[in-house]
């Protein structure tokens, strides 16, 4: 390690589609700010706020969203280019990005051709001297999410990560991805609050084009059923006087006033515009467990967990069972954990125990995490640092970061080189018999790989 | 293939309407194909972070602002959101041409993984396209396409769900006028 990192200042960003959150390792770190990733245009106050500007904004009626993530992954870098030149600044962070190392985080399973952009950004773009890229969930085991007094941090644990585009299931032993147990279920935040909005569009009020205040609506009233054909018989028995039903008092921007659920001595008055959420509060968190419900052939969260559980080497797949920790966003729903573990122990074996941890704030755990890893004495010997990406470029970063990544062979196989590979083959076959060029293909991309 | 229509026999909806679904299944033969598109359809609405059309709302403020993407009504390129940024922060840096690559020429999602290669992997590597989870288990719910709750029938036009006489009403009215045949 050259003696200039012993004293740098780091970055931590938890790169998040929905938000970022940000902080300075020594630096106020506990509290991390959290920022929208995303340009969003307001008609009411006819502005444009990018990231952390939107706190100016005071109509957040038709919002337009522009994010830089889609399906999860970083693809439009024109508009996270627009955001970081917000942050990555001496002004906001403090410091000076050159003189400094940053950690970030990727999606799970991040392209290969975008892991590149990554780097390209990082040390070209804003000239970081050293920096470190992994998924959220690798930098748990840093954390204190399975911290417990007087316990040892368990070998096994398995990670859901439930954000903004996805869920993710990471089984992890001594802090390493079992990759091939990794399982995706297409259920976050996003498609929560859309779905959300189509049906009180359809039912109530249209609310097509308010992602903002719907995604408040979801956030104050929505919740896990822990019996759900129970709660819809409730809901349906008796529409307006349940015990489910909540009144929630759309915003008026024009007063300056934020959208609420009606407490229930609240006085009601004639301007104010209510939707009511009935059987919504608790249909919506159901895809999570069900995506069947809305049409996605993908098995809810609790068989998907028992999947990626079935995968592992079956002399430990007790301790994952016992070590299910939550963190992203979409956890958050008040019920979450109970009706996971009532559904993981009809589908664990009798002798396991079923356990999940908890954290006191699944937003910020992976960015709390991650300050911790950047404290220990040995994060700035596991960096890549700008004059070893000058030499070799992102191979350096392949070379040095553990998370998932192209392997050798499968790096240098670009879409290029097996084309000229099989013009050869299609030369060598045109000398014996005339071969089907679909076999020919299958036949030599298997031994390029080796 | 019209096995995946299932008509709930039950006391409520009486046994005439259970029949006369029946009947109708039969004869309209619905593609479960025509099907699924739909449903690919509806689960990409739900991927989209704006319901209106950028250039619907922003008409206009496209020259001005650039957020709308390509190209702009005169025709001449855009100019990137990122470079605007860049000048109202007073940033004085030129960015190398690998930068400027990645900000000039979005791709979309399917695109970029298309040209990460990933497809040629072999099976036994895992990555993004290995990584989904599996089918349920159970056969699916019927949830009402329209309130939400238990559903017994389907449409004979659309198969979509519905619970009693009500919601097929307004099935009829709103919603059928999706229909896939």
């Amino acid at each position: 390690m050259p003696s200039y990192l012993k004293h740098t200042r780091i970055v931590v960003v938890d790169n998040g589609a929905s938000t970022i959150k940000l902080g300075v390792k020594g630096f106020n770190d506990s509290d991390s700010r959290v920022i929208p990733n995303a340009i969003v245009r307001s008609k009411g106050d006819k502005a444009t706020y990018y990231g952390h500007e939107i706190e100016k904004c005071t109509d957040y009626s038709s919002l337009h969203y522009r994010l830089p993530f889609e399906k999860g992954y970083l693809v439009d870098w024109d508009a996270q280019k627009a955001i970081w030149d917000g942050i990555f600044t001496t002004d906001y962070l403090m410091l000076d990005p050159t003189e400094s190392s940053l950690l970030m985080t990727e999606p799970y399973f991040n392209l290969p051709n975008l892991q590149d952009v990554y780097d390209q950004f990082v040390f070209e773009e804003y000239e970081f001297q050293s920096y470190y890229r992994c998924t959220p969930a690798s930098l748990v085991s840093y954390g204190k999410l399975y911290r417990e007094k007087g316990q040892p941090s368990p070998e096994c644990v398995l990670v859901v990560d439930s954000g903004f585009s996805f869920t993710h299931v990471v089984p992890m032993i001594n802090g390493s991805i079992m990759w091939e147990a990794v399982k995706r279920i297409d259920v976050g935040g996003k498609l929560l609050t859309n779905q959300l909005k189509e049906l009180v569009s359809f039912r109530q009020w249209n609310m097509m084009d308010e992602t903002y205040v719907m995604n408040d609506v979801k956030e104050s009233c929505c919740f896990v059923s822990t019996q759900f054909t129970r709660d819809l018989d409730i809901c349906r028995a008796n529409p307006i006087g349940n015990p489910i039903v909540q009144e929630y008092i759309l915003p008026d921007f024009s007063l300056n006033r934020r959208g609420h659920v009606r407490r229930p001595d609240e006085m009601m008055e004639d301007s104010y515009q209510i939707l009511h959420m009935n059987s919504e509060r608790f249909a919506v968190p159901e895809i999570m467990f069900r995506p069947d419900d809305i049409g996605l052939e993908q098995a809810g969260l609790a068989q998907t967990i028992a999947h990626s559980i079935s995968l592992l080497p079956e002399d430990i797949q007790g301790m994952f069972w016992s070590n299910i920790g939550l963190i992203g966003g979409s956890t958050k729903f008040p019920n979450f954990c109970s009706r996971l573990a009532a559904e993981l122990r009809t589908l664990a074996p009798v002798d396991s125990e079923v356990k999940i941890y908890e954290s006191s704030d699944p937003i910020l755990e992976a960015y709390r995490s991650a300050i911790a890893f950047a404290s220990k004495p040995d994060f700035l010997q596991k960096v890549v640092t700008r004059e070893e990406y000058n030499e070799s470029g992102s191979n350096a970063c392949r070379r040095k970061f553990p998370d998932w990544k192209p392997k050798e062979g499968e790096a240098a196989l670009t879409k290029g080189k097996v084309s000229v590979e099989l013009q050869d083959v299609v030369r060598e076959d045109e000398e014996g018999a005339p071969a089907h060029p679909g076999d020919v293909v299958g036949r030599k991309t298997d031994s390029a790989l080796g | 293939m019209s096995n995946i229509i299932i008509v709930f026999f039950s006391d409520c909806g009486g046994q005439h309407r259970a029949i006369r679904n029946t009947q109708s299944v039969a004869s309209a033969q619905l593609d479960p194909d025509v099907i699924a598109k739909r449903t690919r359809r509806h689960l990409d609405e739900l991927e989209r972070s704006n319901y209106s059309e950028p250039s619907a709302l922003l008409a206009g403020e496209e020259d001005e602002d650039g957020t709308a993407g390509g190209r702009t009504g005169k025709g001449r390129a855009r100019q990137a959101t990122s470079d605007k940024r860049a000048a109202e922060l007073g940033k004085k840096k030129k960015s190398t041409m690998n930068v400027r690559t990645a900000v000039l020429y979005k791709k979309s999602f399917t695109m970029l993984l298309d040209e990460s290669g990933l497809a040629s992997y072999p099976a036994s590597v895992p990555t993004y396209l290995s990584a989904a989870a599996p089918p349920p288990k159970e056969p699916p719910r019927m949830l009402c396409s329209i309130c939400g709750y238990l559903g017994k029938y389907r449409c004979k036009r659309c198969s979509m769900p519905y619970c009693d006489k009500n919601c097929e009403e307004v099935h009829d009215e709103a919603r059928c006028e999706r229909r896939v045949i």
